[in-house]
């Protein structure tokens, strides 16, 4: 996506019309550049400053703090309290409930509406639907979906042999819930993404494949899957990166921080301490702590990118 | 083809081969249709809890005889501020989206067609806004939000959200593949940089700018963090925290809870049916970026 300027660039030196044209483009970058400094730069610093301070109830920096914010966070300051070490252990729980079983399902259904049968447009269009659907209208459905009142997950707690009102409230299954119904939202994005990997593959590789007489599954392990690799490899960082900035989910289906802090995801860590507690300082520790994850995410994906455009 | 027609073996064979396509074909079409059936349950849970009444005991299969369709209005007069919530919901979102379309329109301009000093600099800071995730600056975009007193406003709501990397990107790539010497002969003929971009290259860039109106627009309607945190009084909401509050209310029965729901879903269902294409041209995109 962000390939280098393929132009040649003419001279080193610039010339006056580019001197003239600096003037233009500051100009029409403007406008960005001021809702950037002011939506982004600038509260990314403030965040970074307010994560080493004791704040006021309004926000304002008021007793230097050093680290110990993230000392906290980490483990680290010796005093045992580890929930927001268990937070981010939560956070990577839910990412490996949701994206594994999230992308496998969206290849079935890649691999399903890419037969060319008539009316698979229309199928097509309802696997793409949950895209369309916002998380908070899905929690309010799925919300009366594990509704203890209406029954309709009694039976995976039988089948448990849990003696809760709801899976939502039980310890071992409300981090799944959320986990499921967070695949089911997102199935409509990867299986876009994954449809278009699968329409990437060139067709007369199918063709030589069935004439030497290969089978269906021969044909998808040894062509389909390896072509299709670079496509997994992003869905995995997209998907991932997505499930870490969970949190409507969190907030209409559990609202706390979960049976047993079961369910205290990273970013509804950031909300309660931000936005219930007014712990700005603490808050923005927490989020310079994400963005240091999410970092490393992104760079492992420009990485990916990269391979995946000298590949082809 | 087998081509040794009237040989018995010849036509069994194609026989059994037309058998076996069929049922193959049987086979996808009960696949398909059962995995559409899995994906829309729990839309048509929500339609039939809708027309079930005011029941506290709904069964998953309504009773076809009395279906209760006056509940969508119901739920309009229950909640007296859900036309409310839908107008914010569709002033911020259009407010946004023309908004992002405008500003990326202008960065990527300078960003894809103009020479000049200093390019990769501006270049890396669009850039390096796509490594920070907005939950890092949430605090202090709050605490800015509340001091320029921008609580329960339109605003509030609607500024920070003014600027996309994505959408300068997005837009940059589609001007790059414009021909250069379009611009050249222009600016030779008298034209001006700013008539250049509004009377020809925009023209130019429908498809890459449905393609972002269509994505910026779904975006916003269904944003949720950013509205909760920003609208405090009932009439402020947008679609999606007001539908999650009007759960937790007394009033909300399962049926006006999911009718709610059900219009509120309703224009990006509508949407996603009418641009299909932009949509996934802009998920698609996004995708490549993260």
């Amino acid at each position: 996506m962000i390939a280098p300027d393929p132009r040649p660039q003419r001279s080193t030196l610039p010339t006056r019309r580019n001197w003239r044209d600096l003037g233009w483009a500051v100009l029409y970058m403007a406008p960005a550049l001021i809702v950037f400094a002011a939506f982004t730069y600038i509260p990314f610093a403030r965040s970074i400053l307010l994560s080493l301070f004791i704040t006021d109830p309004i926000g304002n920096p008021s007793l230097f703090n050093d680290i110990k914010y993230y000392t906290r966070i980490l483990n680290l300051d010796g005093s045992g309290r580890d929930e927001y070490l268990r937070s981010i252990l939560t956070t990577f729980q839910f990412v490996l409930l949701v994206v594994p079983t999230g992308i496998v399902l969206a290849v079935g259904l890649a691999l399903l509406a890419s037969a060319r049968v008539r009316a698979i447009g229309v199928f097509r269009t309802i696997f793409t639907s949950t895209v369309a659907i916002s998380v908070a209208s899905a929690s309010v459905i799925w919300a009366l979906i594990y509704n203890p009142s209406l029954g309709l997950t009694r039976w995976v707690l039988d089948l448990l042999h849990l003696k809760t009102e709801g899976v939502l409230l039980d310890p071992l299954t409300a981090l799944p819930a959320v986990a499921f119904m967070t695949v089911w939202t997102t199935l409509g994005f990867n299986f876009i993404i994954a449809l278009a990997g699968l329409q990437a593959i060139p067709q007369d590789l199918y063709e030589s494949s069935r004439i030497d007489g290969a089978g269906g599954w021969n044909t998808f392990r040894h062509i389909t899957l390896p072509l299709l690799t670079p496509t997994l490899l992003f869905l995995v960082i997209i998907a991932t990166i997505s499930a870490f900035q969970a949190f409507t989910q969190f907030n209409v289906l559990i609202a706390n921080e979960g049976p047993d802090g079961t369910t205290n995801v990273v970013v509804f860590a950031l909300y309660s301490a931000f936005f219930k507690d007014n712990r700005y300082g603490f808050a923005s520790a927490v989020g310079v702590v994400l963005f240091v994850v999410l970092l490393v995410l992104s760079v492992v994906q420009f990485r990916l990118l990269d391979r995946r455009v000298h590949y082809q | 083809m087998n081509q040794s027609s009237g040989s018995l073996a010849g036509e069994t064979s194609s026989g059994a081969q037309r058998l076996a396509d069929g049922l193959k074909l049987t086979m996808l079409y009960l696949l398909l249709i059962s995995a559409a059936g899995i994906l829309l349950f729990p839309l048509f849970f929500s339609l039939s809890l809708a027309l079930q009444g005011p029941t506290l005991a709904p069964t998953l299969i309504p009773d076809f005889s009395k279906l209760d369709w006056a509940v969508f209005q119901a739920a309009f007069q229950q909640e007296g501020n859900l036309g409310r919530w839908i107008l914010n919901s569709f002033v911020v979102a259009t407010a946004v989206t023309v908004g992002q379309v405008a500003t990326s329109a202008l960065a990527a301009y300078a960003l894809a067609t103009l020479e000049f000093p200093g390019k990769p600099f501006f270049f890396f800071i669009f850039l390096g806004t796509l490594m920070i995730p907005w939950e890092t600056t949430v605090v202090p975009n709050y605490l800015t939000v509340v001091n320029l007193g921008w609580k329960d406003s339109y605003q509030g709501l609607i500024v920070p959200f003014l600027a996309s990397g994505f959408g300068i990107f997005l837009l940059r790539q589609y001007f790059m593949t414009i021909p250069r010497d379009l611009f050249e002969a222009a600016i030779l003929d008298g034209c001006s940089r700013t008539r250049y971009l509004w009377a020809i290259l925009l023209p130019l860039s429908r498809p890459a700018l449905g393609t972002l109106a269509v994505y910026t627009f779904l975006n916003t309607y269904n944003q949720y963090y950013w509205p909760l945190l920003v609208t405090d009084s009932a009439q402020w909401r947008t679609t999606q925290v007001g539908i999650t509050a009007f759960r937790s209310s007394e009033i909300a029965l399962y049926n006006l809870q999911m009718a709610g729901t059900l219009i509120v879903m309703l224009p990006t269902l509508l949407l996603l049916v009418i641009g299909q294409r932009q949509l996934i041209a802009g998920l698609t995109a996004g995708a490549l970026k993260g």
